[in-house]
């Protein structure tokens, strides 16, 4: 349960850090959103491969989802230890993906904190990265295959539960 | 913005002594002498660099301007003291610019300084920003012509008419001015931001590094560069490392490494293809699957890349350590170094905190034996490759009394804390020291804390 409220902490930790490169001077550094991100990948693979209950909002357990990447072993030792790789290529994850989830969505985890970030970030998760809403990209470079914007507000819902990581690597596509 | 003056400049040769148990140096008892040159409030210190022979330093600061130090010339008769270290030139280097396309402000932070080798009176370096490289020129002017026909000495021009008779000019000695001119701007060449720059031995080329690319130069040519290394994929989601730093190899012109946010090292020779993206050797430790934590990513990227001055090993620094490799062994380093391995269990509120992405760099001593790097809390450790001995020192201004022995210091990382020494949850991560440098013949060290540069220098016997 530890295990999932540390890597619950990082998770917020790390969002607020991307969330804060939107303003700064001289442009979002490529280097630190990797690293978060990479940082958020783990967090997020031991956060769902606690065997305990998560903390759900809507009281409704996560459903196991095919395809996702097993644990390592039994629960991971919170920081000290992690599951799967967390470097697998983020496109073999969307290729599992069950039916019906065809577009990137947004990333959304059950928790309260978490939610109120993705609620201040507005309805796409590239407006994340966006310095104004609508507004140009910083260093946008190829096509950012957005995500689908999903409702403003909404935290909680089944489907959304183990998106694989892409959208977090989505954020690197607006540099 | 602030606008750059000193606060305070003292030069004043404080004898510091470093007792040490057993020889250091080569054989020579080390002995410390701190002499504290200008102190820059007003803006974090952000590269330093000996030039070739040692004569000068140059800092670079976030604001953009360049600071060179100068040597004093040996005095003859004292010469058992070095020179010290004096203001030789300072000038703005990089101005902020906006990019109006992507609505970005680019930073004029200088984010490193090459000197280029002298070949004749000027001196020339380059200096970076986060987009463009330039090419400074610094040169010396100690006389003027004085007598001219048509201009009065303050520059007005005299009325032809009243030109009775005609002298020829002459050049007077005058005080000593530096002039620092712009020789060669190296811009729009950089989609992402310039970490490194790196001047080839045949010095006539250079690279310069960016997250994703490095392109090679000609000095003379500016309107255009070759990229030789491109590692962006083609879909920006799977991007999984970029660069984090690059260097020419100091005598094969042809080789040069470049460092990666995932820990490997890449050595690529530029006569096997134009783009270097396939490597000719990959540098990389397999990692230790006992201190895998959520952080083992960010630990493991590579913060500094430096050949030795023989060419034979390359040092990397990452978070906690420093490795020492031989470029004829891949599979793993020949030395490793803890900087402060009583931080590994820190590593969650160092990710809170943004220290955990502090980039520190590390450098040689002239003759390859001793490596040093910084640390928090001022410290900043040297490593004796030889003796296997290894010192921390402190660079502040507590302990610049004369005669003081500055004494090395030790961090307790747990348990019992013994006189004298530092509890972790004590350090100051603030205070941290992330650019070195060391003279590349004597043993005379520049370290810089976040606002000051302290220039150390041990006494001859």
């Amino acid at each position: 349960m530890e295990f999932k409220l540390e890597a619950h902490r990082i998770v917020s930790i790390s969002l607020g850090k991307i969330y804060n490169s939107r303003g700064q001077r001289g442009g979002i550094k490529l280097h630190k959103n990797l690293l978060v991100s990479l940082v958020l990948r783990s967090a997020r693979q031991v956060y769902l491969s606690d065997p305990c209950p998560g903390l759900y909002l809507a009281g409704s357990p996560a459903p196991p989802q095919p395809g996702e990447p097993a644990a390592g072993g039994g629960g991971p030792a919170g920081c000290q230890a992690l599951g799967a790789s967390p470097l697998k290529k983020p496109r073999r994850h969307l290729e599992e993906q069950p039916a019906g989830a065809a577009a990137e969505e947004e990333e959304e985890m059950e928790t309260g904190n978490v939610a109120n970030l993705i609620s201040i970030f507005g309805s796409s998760f590239s407006g994340l990265l966006r310095k104004s809403p609508g507004g140009g990209r910083e260093e946008a470079e190829g096509e950012e295959s957005g995500p689908e914007a999903a409702e403003p507000g909404q935290i909680c819902c089944d489907k959304a539960v183990l998106r694989d990581m892409n959208p977090w690597s989505t954020a690197i596509v607006a540099f | 913005m602030v606008p750059f003056h000193f606060i305070q400049t003292w030069y004043q040769i404080i004898q510091e002594q470093v007792k040490k148990k057993g020889d250091w140096f080569q054989n020579t008892s080390l002995e410390i002498t701190l002499t504290l040159m200008a102190t820059l409030q007003s803006d974090i210190i952000s590269t330093v660099e000996f030039n070739h022979s040692g004569e000068l330093l140059a800092t670079g600061d976030k604001g953009g301007r360049v600071v060179i130090f100068q040597q004093e010339q040996e005095n003859k008769i004292q010469s058992h003291s070095r020179g010290e270290y004096n203001v030789y030139s300072t000038f703005q280097s990089h101005e902020p610019e906006f990019d109006y396309l992507k609505s970005l402000e680019i930073e004029e932070k200088i984010n490193k300084i090459r000197w280029l080798p002298q070949k004749n009176a000027a001196q020339f370096l380059l200096s970076t920003n986060d987009k463009t490289i330039k090419l400074w020129k610094i040169s010396e002017r100690d006389k003027r012509p004085e007598g001219y026909n048509l201009k009065e000495e303050d520059g007005r021009y005299r009325d032809p008419t009243t030109v009775t008779t005609l002298r020829v000019p002459v050049f007077r000695p005058m005080d000593l001015m530096v002039e620092a001119s712009p020789r060669r701007i190296f811009a729009n060449a950089h989609t992402y931001h310039i970490n490194s720059i790196s001047i080839n031995s045949d010095y006539e080329t250079y690279l310069s590094a960016d997250d994703l690319r490095i392109n090679l130069w000609h000095l003379e040519i500016t309107d255009r560069s070759f990229n030789i290394v491109d590692i962006k994929p083609a879909n920006m989601e799977e991007l999984t490392e970029v660069i984090t730093a690059a260097e020419f190899h100091p005598n094969s012109c042809n080789t040069f490494v470049y460092s990666s946010s995932k820990g490997t090292i890449r050595l690529c020779d530029m006569r096997a293809s134009a783009l270097c993206d396939r490597h000719s050797k990959l540098f990389e430790e397999p990692e230790d699957p006992s201190n895998r934590s959520f952080f083992s990513e960010i630990i493991s990227s590579i913060s500094d890349v430096k050949f030795s001055h023989s060419g034979r090993y390359m040092m990397t620094r990452d978070y906690l350590s420093v490795k020492i490799w031989d470029l004829n062994m891949e599979n793993r380093p020949v030395e490793t170094y803890q900087v402060h391995e009583y931080l590994r269990s820190k590593l969650c509120s160092l990710y809170e905190n943004d220290c955990i992405f502090d980039k520190f760099e590390c450098c040689w001593n002239g003759s390859d034996s001793v490596v040093m790097t910084g640390s928090y809390n001022n410290f900043f450790r040297m490593f004796d490759r030889n003796t296997k001995r290894d010192i921390t020192l402190e660079a502040s201004r507590e302990n610049n009394k004369p005669r003081t022995v500055l004494k090395p210091r030790k961090v307790c990382a747990s348990g019992k804390r013994k006189k004298d020494e530092i509890s972790v949850d004590s350090l100051d991560f603030n205070k941290k020291i992330l650019h070195t440098a060391w003279h590349p013949k004597e043993n005379i060290i520049a370290v810089a804390t976040t606002n000051n540069l302290y220039i150390f220098q041990d006494k001859v016997n």
